[in-house]
């Protein structure tokens, strides 16, 4: 029991960096990034080709997914500079899906649909059974440094502009930010973080293939960020930990209920997960922790002229 | 009928007198976990649910005939919703919480070959109807046993018949999966061999329109269309060769052309004079018989008779080893399989000759289910039927 906790609770982890991940670009500044899957597969193909083929350290091939995810983050905003709301909506589930072709067809490189097993884990032969526990310890600890940076950024005058593009890029245009350069550095560093989470993926399940980067992961984080709380980091956590909790929970529940096919109680669980979803959003329209704006520091008074 | 209650206290105490038992105790007495990974949901969703009840059919025959080692057999059926990432997620609810010995029926290749390191590092048993070369390649250190036959045998067969109808062009359609590569290659070997050409492209099957490529595949002018892909993508494959006015044979795997494809396109002229292969189970074999009549159908799918095998021949190595774990599963599926003594079609007769003393060669509905060392499957009969108005009628079996 308690290794599949502490692996429900690994992928719950690496759900939660994706979550964080979305949570700066379509929270706080407003982008709708349906590519969400995309740049997953990217972080998790560059580390697990980078530890087998290229025989690297698992660290550096953590390091390679992050410059990778954040190299077609930039790749992306920069060829889409024109775009807004749907429009680039469209086109990052297009990359998505160019990614995932991409992975499939190009078997030189990824070993096609195939895809890549026995991807290496740290320490994986020395630790045996504890390998599941100290891999979640170093997710938690990835997941921390992370959600304290969104945090730092999401109260930061950087944060307070990133929220002024999403409620009005024209508005803080004028108001003398750059947009299209906060914009970019943004997506590239959200980007970064899912390639991260990629990796995490790849060096602790030891298989990808293209099959696993589907669309339904995007959804998944997104439903994950909306019932957490859009445009709060903690809400986006919380979210991405509610949402592996339902998906296996469902499991457990639905087995209980008594003369039911295998078939039914597999579409009762799937039913039950909606349920919960609709309902949660039903309630609490804005997530379960819903994004609280500081009030902007006031300018000092008395003491001048 | 009186309402069982159990309350609160009642439960707790029971829980703790069961932690109190010494665990030889227990042993002896809890039942033996075994597992069926099908996809329930999702694009292997019409087969999934039957493998999963033909596998409760067997456990609750076994049960009746008292067990095995004087143990109960429980089933624990999950879904991989077609997807590895759900089945491995499920597969480690069923290692880790029910603490099954083997788990099997596990149907996509890339659910098994993402399911079976779990499987292996855990030394919990796989027992697989994937059909990908690539995954009896695995470092599975025998943790895994195939009963469908890989696509080296399964294609080399097919560009046989293809032959034997007389073609002299062949073009394959198929998309991306698993065995792509290698069906290509092989026909590229077995077709010339037999004054036959063969062209062939790869499609991304979700797409919903395959004009272009029935454009590109007429342009060479072929006798026979291989239609290579999975039920949703081969619908709308075949209404496009259709409309392209296609006069040529079309030929397809079993797996995919099926009724359902015929009930979903719903138009008998796209589908008149299409062939279908797959590999036949064991026709008129005793096993064959209780498979139709667990599932209530005339024709089961290969699939559901090899998830009844799979179940046999994990409960009767657990009876040979006299003990229920992956690992004695892995050392004894082979002495239950293979290598002569009493030939026997169900795991009920099995474990009652193994506890008489004697030698059993199980012999199944899918087969002989005899194995070679990594994991593959050494002989398997194949059917080939073509659809004449509407119903798949019997082109020979060999």
């Amino acid at each position: 029991m308690l290794h599949y906790i502490l692996f429900i609770a690994t992928i719950g982890g690496i759900y939660g960096l994706l979550a964080l991940s979305l949570n700066l670009i379509w929270g706080s500044a407003g982008m709708v990034n349906l590519g969400l899957a995309g740049f997953f597969a990217v972080g998790a193909y560059a580390s697990a080709l980078a530890t087998t083929s290229g025989g690297a350290p698992i660290l550096a091939g953590w390091a390679l997914a992050l410059i990778a995810g954040g190299a077609a983050g930039l790749v992306v905003t920069l060829s889409t500079t024109r775009l807004r709301e749907d429009y680039l909506a469209i086109v990052t589930l297009g990359f998505a899906e160019f990614v995932r072709l991409v992975a499939a067809n190009e078997i030189w490189l990824t070993r096609g649909i195939d895809g890549i097993s026995g991807i290496p884990g740290p320490w994986k032969a020395a630790l045996g059974q504890d390998f599941n526990a100290v891999y979640f310890l170093i997710v938690i600890a990835v997941v921390g440094a992370v959600f304290a940076l969104m945090r730092r950024i999401d109260r930061s005058p950087y944060g307070r502009v990133l929220r002024a593009i999403r409620e009005d890029a024209q508005v803080a245009q004028v108001a003398g930010k750059p947009v299209l350069h906060f914009k970019a550095q943004a997506f590239a560093l959200s980007a970064a973080i899912a390639g991260l989470a990629g990796a995490l993926y790849g060096n602790f399940t030891s298989y990808i293939a293209p099959d696993l980067f589907l669309p339904l992961i995007t959804v998944y984080i997104f439903l994950a960020v909306a019932a957490g709380g859009t445009g709060s980091p903690i809400g986006a956590l919380v979210g991405a930990y509610l949402l592996m909790t339902l998906l296996e929970s469902a499991r457990f529940v639905v087995a209980v209920i008594p003369a039911v096919t295998a078939v039914q109680r597999a579409a009762l669980k799937e039913l039950l997960i909606a349920v919960t979803l609709i309902v949660v959003l039903r309630l609490m329209p804005s997530g379960l922790l819903p994004e609280r704006i500081p009030p902007a520091p006031r300018p000092q008074t008395g003491g001048t002229t | 009928m009186t309402k069982l209650h159990i309350g609160r206290r009642t439960a707790i105490a029971s829980g703790v007198a069961a932690l109190a038992t010494p665990s030889i105790v227990r042993a002896q007495t809890d039942p033996i976990k075994i597992a069926t990974l099908t996809p329930l949901t999702g694009g292997g969703g019409s087969y999934g649910p039957v493998m999963a009840k033909v596998a409760a059919s067997v456990v609750e025959e076994v049960n009746k005939a008292g067990g095995v080692l004087g143990r109960r057999v429980v089933l624990v059926s999950e879904d991989d919703q077609t997807s590895p990432e759900p089945g491995v997620r499920a597969a480690r609810k069923l290692i880790d919480v029910d603490k099954v010995v083997a788990i099997c029926g596990t149907w996509a290749s890339s659910v098994t070959t993402a399911v079976a390191p779990l499987c292996w590092e855990s030394k919990t048993f796989l027992c697989t109807v994937s059909g990908a070369d690539s995954i009896t390649l695995l470092p599975h250190q025998g943790y895994l046993v195939r009963t469908q036959p890989n696509s080296t045998l399964q294609v080399t067969r097919v560009g046989e018949f293809m032959l034997s109808l007389g073609d002299k062009k062949v073009f394959t359609m198929i998309p991306q999966t698993p065995f792509t590569q290698s069906t290509i290659d092989i026909l590229n070997k077995v077709l010339p061999a037999g004054n036959a050409t063969h062209g062939s492209l790869i499609y991304d099957d979700k797409k919903t329109s395959f004009r272009t490529e029935v454009d590109q595949a007429l342009r060479a002018t072929p006798d026979v269309i291989l239609a290579n892909g999975y039920t949703p993508d081969t619908v709308v494959l075949l209404k496009d060769l259709y409309r392209a006015g296609f006069k040529g044979k079309i030929l397809g795997f079993a797996y995919s052309i099926n009724q359902k494809l015929v009930d979903q396109i719903g138009q008998p002229e796209v589908v008149e004079g299409v062939y279908t292969f797959a590999p036949s189970p064991a026709e008129g074999s005793g096993a064959y018989d209780r498979v139709k009549a667990a599932v209530g159908s005339s024709n089961p799918d290969p699939y559901t008779c090899q998830v009844y095998d799979h179940v046999n021949m994990v409960l009767m190595s657990i009876a040979v080893a006299k003990t229920a774990t992956g690992e004695a599963i892995k050392d004894n599926i082979r002495k239950v399989t293979q290598g002569g003594g009493k030939s026997v079609d169900n795991a009920v007769d099995g474990i009652k000759e193994i506890a008489a003393g004697g030698k059993v060669d199980y012999s199944g509905a899918s087969g002989p289910c005899d194995f070679d060392a990594k994991g593959d499957i050494l002989d398997c009969k194949f059917r080939y039927e073509q659809i004449k108005a509407g119903k798949f009628t019997l082109v020979k079996l060999a």
